[in-house]
């Protein structure tokens, strides 16, 4: 058993809504590792968003601070809702070849003692640039069973999106 | 051929404790690897983490802060301290019930002795509140003035005095 393993890669070969991993294994923490661009008409960007389990409730909390077009810095923390906002990711109208990178971690995403948490870096380099560093509340103690990944706003992550799940062991 | 990653430790508590210490590190790998998910038992919404290296309580220890807890990040910079202080988010009790602030520390050729030690966390408290100071993000930049390999880290709280049970902290070698 390798400490840190594969649990599953989608690599899109047509557009497609969503991304979802259910079968999570037994790990301690979570990471994902992507690249991602949106079919959003007309947008040089497009947001990323996550759901655990299904949940479309207002059970989410997420605080982000991040750069934008060259030369600029903000925060923002946000709560009640029904979904996370997981920085941006580059659309048809900036560079179609631009995959914005992603890396997220879910620590401790089985004890069921614990509200989910999450960590995460983002970013959208295309016809604007956007780098996000974000971290995340699922205000619920179960267990993540599953995971969705999609692009809001009735768009689709286009062919060549990438998403790779990674379990992390906390013994060898 | 060689794992990647190796547990070197981990550590869930099973109560409060006012410190976690992770020694005899081997200096087999070439990085280190620290995933924290943790509480602070301090009656505010948040404390910080600490870290001191090698039990060393000297004013070695420099850092260089990207952070926010409102709509303005901000930087700041502390040097001459006698420990890593506020290199990570913790949340504290005050916080909302069964939130535990995330975070990741790298500490690249750990093992050398030839340079200074740096370092690169990244951690947040979240919880349901967008209030001022009540959240909190931050990336630090770390150095240790020392040539000394590391083999042994010591987590505290800025005030605490405790962690709580549940804490977490998963310590990973990293061979490349």
């Amino acid at each position: 058993m390798a400490v840190i393993e594969a649990i599953a890669t989608t690599y899109l070969e047509a557009d497609a809504a969503s991304v979802t991993f259910s079968s999570l294994g037994s790990y301690e923490h979570l990471q994902i590792r992507g690249g991602a661009h949106t079919d959003a008409a007309g947008a040089g960007y497009n947001a990323f968003h996550i759901r655990f389990n299904g949940d479309t409730a207002a059970n989410y909390a997420f605080h982000y601070m991040r750069g934008y077009n060259g030369s600029n810095t903000a925060a923002t923390a946000a709560t009640g809702y029904s979904y996370i906002f997981c920085g941006l990711e580059p659309g048809p109208g900036g560079l179609s070849t631009a995959y914005g990178t992603a890396i997220i971690d879910i620590l401790d995403y089985r004890n069921t003692n614990k509200n989910t948490t999450m960590i995460g870096l983002t970013e959208s380099v295309s016809s604007s640039d956007y780098l996000s560093f974000f971290s995340v509340l699922w205000d619920d103690t179960a267990a993540v069973t599953s995971i969705l990944l999609y692009s809001p706003s009735s768009a689709s992550f286009v062919a060549d999106t990438t998403m790779t799940l990674y379990g992390l062991n906390s013994a060898n | 051929m060689a794992a990647a990653f190796t547990v070197i430790n981990h550590t869930e508590l099973s109560g409060s404790a006012a410190s976690v210490s992770i020694a005899s590190i081997p200096s087999s790998y070439d990085h280190l690897l620290l995933k924290v998910s943790a509480r602070s038992d301090q009656s505010a919404h948040r404390d910080t983490l600490n870290c001191t290296v090698n039990g060393d309580t000297g004013t070695n220890y420099s850092r260089t802060h990207l952070f926010t807890g409102t709509s303005s990040p901000s930087s700041y910079r502390n040097s001459g301290g006698n420990k890593w202080h506020d290199f990570m988010e913790l949340i504290g009790a005050s916080a909302q019930a069964g939130t535990f602030s995330v975070g990741t520390l790298w500490l690249p050729n750990y093992a050398g002795t030839t340079g200074y030690k740096q370092g690169f966390a990244s951690s947040a408290t979240t919880q349901n509140s967008n209030t001022d100071y009540q959240w909190g993000l931050q990336n630090v930049a770390l150095l240790w003035s020392s040539t000394a390999a590391i083999n042994q880290l010591t987590f505290d709280q800025q005030t605490g005095p405790n962690f709580v049970q549940y804490s977490t902290f998963t310590l990973y070698g990293v061979t490349a």
